[in-house]
């Protein structure tokens, strides 16, 4: 009990931290941190818990980015509205890209979840009626939520906040629930959760659309936030940063992949690499993982069926 | 002017053309995952690097295009051995996973490389096909477009020829059916699996020096060809060469009149359409190859 209560003080206090510091560079990557941690949440319900390596968490992101700034430029809609509707796009995407993807071998599932990705940034660069092309859409209003402006960097960040811890506790309760549990089954042992009539497909589907729906919400509030969007938010940097979240942080866990956020969005601010450099690393970190700790890989992401085929050491 | 027989019969040259450079672009991708059942995400990065090596080696050590690319080839083959000594030979028994990992990480590495290295301006690499014109009755075909063709017939044809008559060939098809019979037998699979990634990356680097003249060269040019490359290799059966070599004639002669008869958006989204419906029609025919028993 007291433990418990130390570490959330400790979580309220780290929270708090940097509206104390009160420097408008802290806040901004506290901003941005906020929105990383609800997309590694997103992207470890579909690879942590489970197991399907999706790539397509920057499709989510990237509907959610669009359904919000189109809304808000060219329809004027207010906030709430606003963010409800682009979660619900984030849903129908996540649909739409199951449907498929779900239903085929686990390798082409990886290729399909990429290729949508690739081809929703085809449309936003290519449908400029609406997306204005590779220009990107400019100058997103701010939003009123449920009346109130959010202004400054202090209102984003407890917006962003917010947004990050709910996004945390819906995880955890939806982990927990029957659904969670035979996610999990699917992921541990398809063909035992198919005999113990888990309908695999509807479940899987069913995470795929949460996951969208999550995504999607970070997108919206991304688009807000920074006021400026282009076909590069379907970027595959995007995905490529969220598995080293995800995997170095601990798949599926709850708060794995939230501290796998915070450290891997203020470590290189706080480093200050270039764009650039900092992918070149990230790909080196990915490639060491997956050469040195495979043993690891395999449990975070294949479960028994890995460890099964593994040969004799 | 739609109904015009010169015009479609353009676009059907066209679509000829561009659909054998799918074929070329995507058949190292196929043989990787016919023989190994590994996918490459690397791929078109590997594309990409070729193209740059052969900048590289006609700008900056001056060599004529045809020694380039040749050179360019063979340092390819060489990279591909080391991909997946690196990347595949450790992860064998170990599903898939990893491997779709590890090799995306080599795409980001070689992505992230070449744009520190060569900048993000796009570059633009000379052919000696390049400005040759050849009008069949109205109908023009160009140089570099032919060479890509012929450099499609010459890889295949090799390819078909190496499988089936060398004793690495030979043990290469043996894989894709079984690698436990392979150990068995005494087949060294990791050799076996190096020959496989330097034939992969040779492919890839021959379709990047026959294609990158056509186009400009930048760090992310890879991207579009693994899209296509993957739509093509899905159609057709993955695994399957021949079957991703009729996908990308098809792919190249769909795209070519959805483009000429359409529009733009179209004819770059019909390949991925057509993936869709495949795999919606068809979502285990296509891999049925691959199950090993």
């Amino acid at each position: 009990m007291s433990r418990t209560r130390a570490i959330t003080i400790a979580a309220v206090v780290a929270a708090l931290m940097p509206i104390a510091l009160g420097s408008p560079y802290v806040l901004h990557i506290a901003i941005v941190t906020g929105f990383y941690v609800i997309l590694a949440q997103s992207l470890n319900l579909v690879l942590g818990y489970g197991g399907l390596l999706s790539l397509a968490t920057p499709a989510f992101f990237g509907i959610g980015a669009y359904a919000a700034a189109i809304l808000a430029l060219r329809f004027g809609w207010d906030g709430t509205a606003t963010l409800a509707v682009a979660a619900l796009a984030g849903v129908a995407t996540g649909i739409a890209i199951g449907f498929p993807s779900l239903r085929v071998s686990r390798h082409s599932f990886v290729i399909v979840t990429l290729s949508a990705t690739l081809l929703l940034q085809l449309v936003a660069n290519n449908w400029e009626d609406v997306t204005r092309g590779s220009l990107g859409l400019a100058n997103i209003p701010a939003p009123r939520l449920l009346g109130v402006p959010v202004e400054g960097r202090t209102g984003w960040y407890l917006l962003s906040l917010a947004a990050a811890a709910a996004v945390v506790l819906v995880t955890h309760r939806v982990v927990g629930s029957r659904f969670g549990r035979a996610l999990v089954a699917a992921r541990d042992n398809e063909q035992l959760a198919l005999a113990a009539g888990i309908d695999v497909f509807r479940t899987r589907l069913f995470a795929f659309a949460l996951s969208g729906a999550s995504a999607a919400l970070a997108g919206a509030l991304y688009a807000y936030f920074i006021t400026y969007i282009d076909p590069g938010v379907f970027g595959f940097s995007v995905s490529e940063t969220l598995l080293i979240m995800v995997i170095l942080g601990g798949s599926g866990t709850l708060w794995g992949p939230v501290a796998g956020a915070v450290v891997f969005t203020a470590l290189p601010e706080l480093l200050r690499i270039a764009p650039e450099v900092r992918s070149l690393l990230y790909g080196i970190i990915l490639l060491l993982i997956v050469l040195y700790r495979p043993a690891g890989l395999a449990t975070w992401l294949g479960g028994r069926r890995s460890v099964a085929q593994a040969p004799p050491a | 002017m739609l109904t015009d027989p010169v015009f479609l019969a353009q676009l059907a040259a066209n679509g000829v053309a561009v659909g054998l450079g799918y074929a070329l672009a995507a058949l190292g991708l196929a043989l990787l995952f016919g023989i190994l059942g590994q996918v490459n995400f690397a791929h078109g990065e590997l594309y990409m690097l070729a193209a740059f090596a052969l900048y590289w080696a006609t700008q900056r050590l001056g060599l004529p295009y045809g020694a380039a690319a040749a050179l360019t080839v063979a340092l390819m083959a060489g990279a591909g051995a080391a991909l997946a000594q690196v990347v595949i030979v450790p992860n064998l028994d170990r599903g898939f996973e990893p491997v779709i990992l590890g090799t995306l990480a080599v795409a980001v590495i070689l992505q992230n490389a070449v744009r520190l290295t060569f900048g993000a301006t796009p570059l633009d690499v000379a052919a000696p096909f390049e400005g040759v014109t050849v009008d069949v009755g109205g109908v023009l075909l160009f140089g570099q477009r032919l060479a890509v063709c012929a450099a499609f017939v010459v890889a295949y044809a090799g390819l078909a020829a190496f499988l089936r008559f060398t004793a690495i060939g030979r043990a290469m098809r043996a894989m894709s059916q079984s690698r436990d019979a392979c150990v068995m037998v005494g087949i060294d699979v990791r050799r076996v699996t190096r020959w496989t990634g330097a034939l992969g990356a040779a492919l890839a680097g021959l379709a990047g020096v026959a294609i990158a003249p056509l186009f400009d060269l930048y760090p992310n040019m890879g991207t579009e060809v693994v899209f296509k490359s993957f739509a093509v290799v899905i159609i057709g059966g993955m695994g399957n060469l021949a079957g991703s070599a009729l996908a990308g004639l098809a792919l190249g002669l769909a795209e070519s009149f959805a483009g000429g008869l359409g529009s733009a958006v179209l004819r770059d989204g019909i390949g991925f359409a057509a993936m869709i419906v495949m795999l919606l029609l068809r979502p285990q025919g296509l891999f049925g190859r691959s199950v090993r028993v």
